[in-house]
């Protein structure tokens, strides 16, 4: 290894704090829930502070965090395989592959879906509150807002389709694409 | 249940084992599936982390403070989820949606040519707009079957199909029967053609229009519509325009043909001059002896010649390359491959070659690959998002063979799009395992530069036994995925070292097309 003075701690916490969220989403995409992605980000935290003398700090930060990431993902499958629906290592791989090669795309949408978000009606408005920052069940969605379940579940899907499809548009008319 | 439902099911935790299997064969099988996937998970997870939404900006009247996490509700929800949504029919846009084009002509030749804008070239589709033509000549195909070919300094504005203005210029249309009725404007007129050839000369307002056989219907302001027989000239002022004034048809077909007969010489001077290239490991300009009665011999042409690195073709047939008189190999079968055998370790490779690309139909569409895929061999093939694809991998102590942690994987941007595809094209990619750089190339500009984190110095490079066009070759008795190319290759170079960039540009130069 190169002789130059190990990095700090500091300088770790520095750009987990700096990389944290896009980290999340890359565990979140391999393993669809929150509550395991939280948990595996955590144990990626770990073994990155446990290895980061081995960290070249010339080159990318988020790339040398997304393999201990890929192998804290793996980890987790191989102890929940029976209980929980998680996709096959190969799926995994592809996945993983496909994410770094289109990594930058996707931060572009998530710079357009601030402005998407902002173009919603104030109802559609409320249902993304309630749903995913106040995180609420199906049943307290429905009382709040009296619909039923097949109508809570369709408005979510269309919205977040109309989400989707406003980034998609504006992608195309920014000419980033 | 559709793709997008399965993604929203899988991300809300409500997706049952049996569509969970669903949705991985999607991913499996399908780029646009993983990529939506992809941009669903990460719109999911931006909206579980929100700052502007968890900070309440996206502020409503009243909160319910009492939380229950999402997931745990989510399994009693399940099964009555399911049931209802077999039997909706909910309105979406379909993910696999055809493809789309919104050309109404074509341009089929061209000579010289110069376009405003400059982007357009020989064979590109044209959508409704005005086209200028600086120089040379251009003819463009309508898809109502009618031809117009201009000449000079020439602007034409496609209105559709169907209709065209000529706003000013020289052109000479021709239409066939099953285009009757095309129109064609001019200032101060408008021609209705009847199946015929007629040519237009305009200058600023005034325009004249000399018919060479069949009838053309003029309307102008000034008169009532008249009739145009053969011979017959119209003009709205003193342009003159005469038959000799243009180019007949068949003189421009000549005139292609000897542009490209000095094309072609002028790539065999430098490809005579390039064989003596000390960087070559081998170099296939695919010419084969006439005398070869087996036909399949790929010659390598690289000074010294080394007869071990003659190439054999299998299955592929000889076709014609860019220029008629030049050969190429067309792969098109599953069998279809050109084996080689390449012997020797290296620090640096350039591969370069021309070709056409009739469809990108597979996951991974073949250039150059080594038999299996072991430490140090190279892989250069097109994926099937178009991107051009370089991997080699290396498996350290302990590993045994390359898996997706050790190898080193390259793209482009996306490169075969349909306005690419069934033309000639030049790529190259060079690859340092110094720098660990690699630079990609397409039509001799960089479309890829990256240096794979996995990268480690002084790694050496292997072909060994390799083929361009195919992967193989499969063991006994094994299945094998099908990664041929569907196109042809008329030009294939391999060297020991880096090329720069002008090195790149300059064989672009030297062996374009036209």
């Amino acid at each position: 290894m190169s002789p130059e003075p190990s990095p700090s701690t500091e300088q770790l916490v520095l750009l987990l704090t700096q990389h944290q969220e896009p980290l999340f989403r890359y565990i979140f995409s391999l393993v669809g829930s929150e509550a395991d992605a939280r948990d595996i980000l955590q144990e990626t935290s770990l073994s990155l502070y446990r290895t980061f003398d081995q960290y070249d700090a010339s080159r990318p930060f988020l790339p040398w965090a997304y393999r201990f990431a890929y192998l804290k993902v793996q980890k987790h499958r191989e102890k929940k395989t029976r209980s929980q629906l998680l996709f096959s290592e190969d799926v995994m791989d592809l996945l993983a592959q496909e994410r770094e090669r289109v990594e930058p795309e996707l931060d572009q949408r998530l710079q357009l879906l601030d402005g998407c978000l902002s173009k919603l009606t104030a109802h559609d408005r409320e249902l993304v509150t309630s749903r995913y920052a106040m995180r609420q069940s199906a049943e307290e969605m429905m009382k709040r807002f009296p619909i039923s379940r097949r109508t809570l579940f369709r408005k979510l899907e269309l919205l977040r389709q109309r989400l989707h499809e406003c980034v998609t548009s504006q992608l195309q008319s920014d000419g980033l694409s | 249940m559709n793709l997008e439902s399965l993604i929203y099911a899988k991300l809300d935790g409500e997706i049952t084992p049996e569509q969970h299997s669903q949705l991985e064969d999607h991913l499996r099988n399908n780029w646009q599936a993983r990529r939506l996937y992809l941009e669903l998970a990460d719109q999911h997870a931006r909206l579980l982390q929100q700052p502007e939404v968890n900070t309440g900006r996206l502020k409503q009247t009243h909160v319910i403070s009492r939380t229950v996490p999402w997931r745990k509700s989510a399994l009693i929800a399940s099964a009555a989820v399911v049931l209802l949504t077999a039997f909706v029919v909910w309105p979406r846009k379909v993910v696999d949606s055809e493809a789309t084009s919104n050309g109404v002509a074509m341009i089929s030749q061209t000579l010289n040519a110069e376009f405003a804008p400059t982007t357009i070239r020989g064979g590109d589709t044209i959508a409704p707009g005005k086209l200028t033509l600086k120089k040379g000549l251009a003819q463009i195909e309508f898809f109502s079957g009618a031809t117009v070919l201009i000449e000079g300094e020439t602007q034409i504005e496609i209105i559709s199909a169907w209709e065209a203005r000529c706003v000013s210029g020289r052109m000479r249309v021709h239409v066939p029967p099953a285009a009757k009725g095309f129109l064609m404007h001019a200032p101060n007129m408008k021609l209705e053609d009847l199946g015929t050839e007629f040519a237009m000369n305009v200058k600023g307002q005034d325009s004249t229009v000399h018919v060479f056989d069949g009838e053309v219907i003029a309307h102008s302001k000034a008169n009532s519509p008249a009739s145009l027989k053969m011979g017959m000239t119209l003009a709205s002022a003193s342009v003159s325009v005469a038959p000799q004034d243009f180019l007949p048809i068949r003189e421009l077909q000549g005139l292609i043909r000897q542009h490209e007969q000095s094309r072609f010489e002028q790539w065999q001077t430098w490809s005579m001059q390039t064989r003596q290239d000390l960087r070559l490991i081998a170099y296939y300009p695919f010419k084969h002896w006439e005398n070869d009665d087996w036909d399949r011999l790929v010659n390598n042409f690289a000074e010294p010649t080394l007869k071990s690195r003659t190439g054999g073709a299998v299955g592929a047939q000889w076709t014609q390359g860019r220029w008629p008189g030049k050969e190429a190999l067309e792969f098109k079968r599953p069998g279809d491959r050109v084996r080689m055998n390449l012997d020797g370790t290296y620090d640096a490779l350039t591969l370069a070659c021309w070709i056409k690309v009739d469809s990108v139909d597979k996951k991974y569409n073949s250039l150059l690959l080594t038999d299996g895929y072991e430490s140090g061999e190279p892989h250069w093939q097109i994926y099937e998002d178009g991107s051009l694809m370089f991997s080699i991998g290396y498996a350290t102590a302990g590993e045994k063979r390359i898996t997706m942690k050790n190898n080193q994987i390259y793209h482009s941007k996306p490169v075969f799009t349909a306005d690419s595809l069934g033309r000639w094209h030049h790529l190259a990619v060079t690859y340092s395992n110094a720098s660990g750089a690699v630079l990609q190339y397409f039509d001799g500009e960089e479309v890829g530069r990256d240096i794979s984190s996995l990268h480690q110095p002084g790694r050496t490079i292997v072909f060994g036994p390799c083929e361009l066009g195919n992967w193989g070759l499969p063991t006994q008795g094994h299945q094998f995925p099908i990664r041929t190319l569907n196109g042809a290759i008329d030009e294939f170079a391999i060297y020991n070292g880096v090329l720069d960039a002008t090195e790149i540009q300059a064989i672009f130069e030297e062996g374009k097309p036209n």
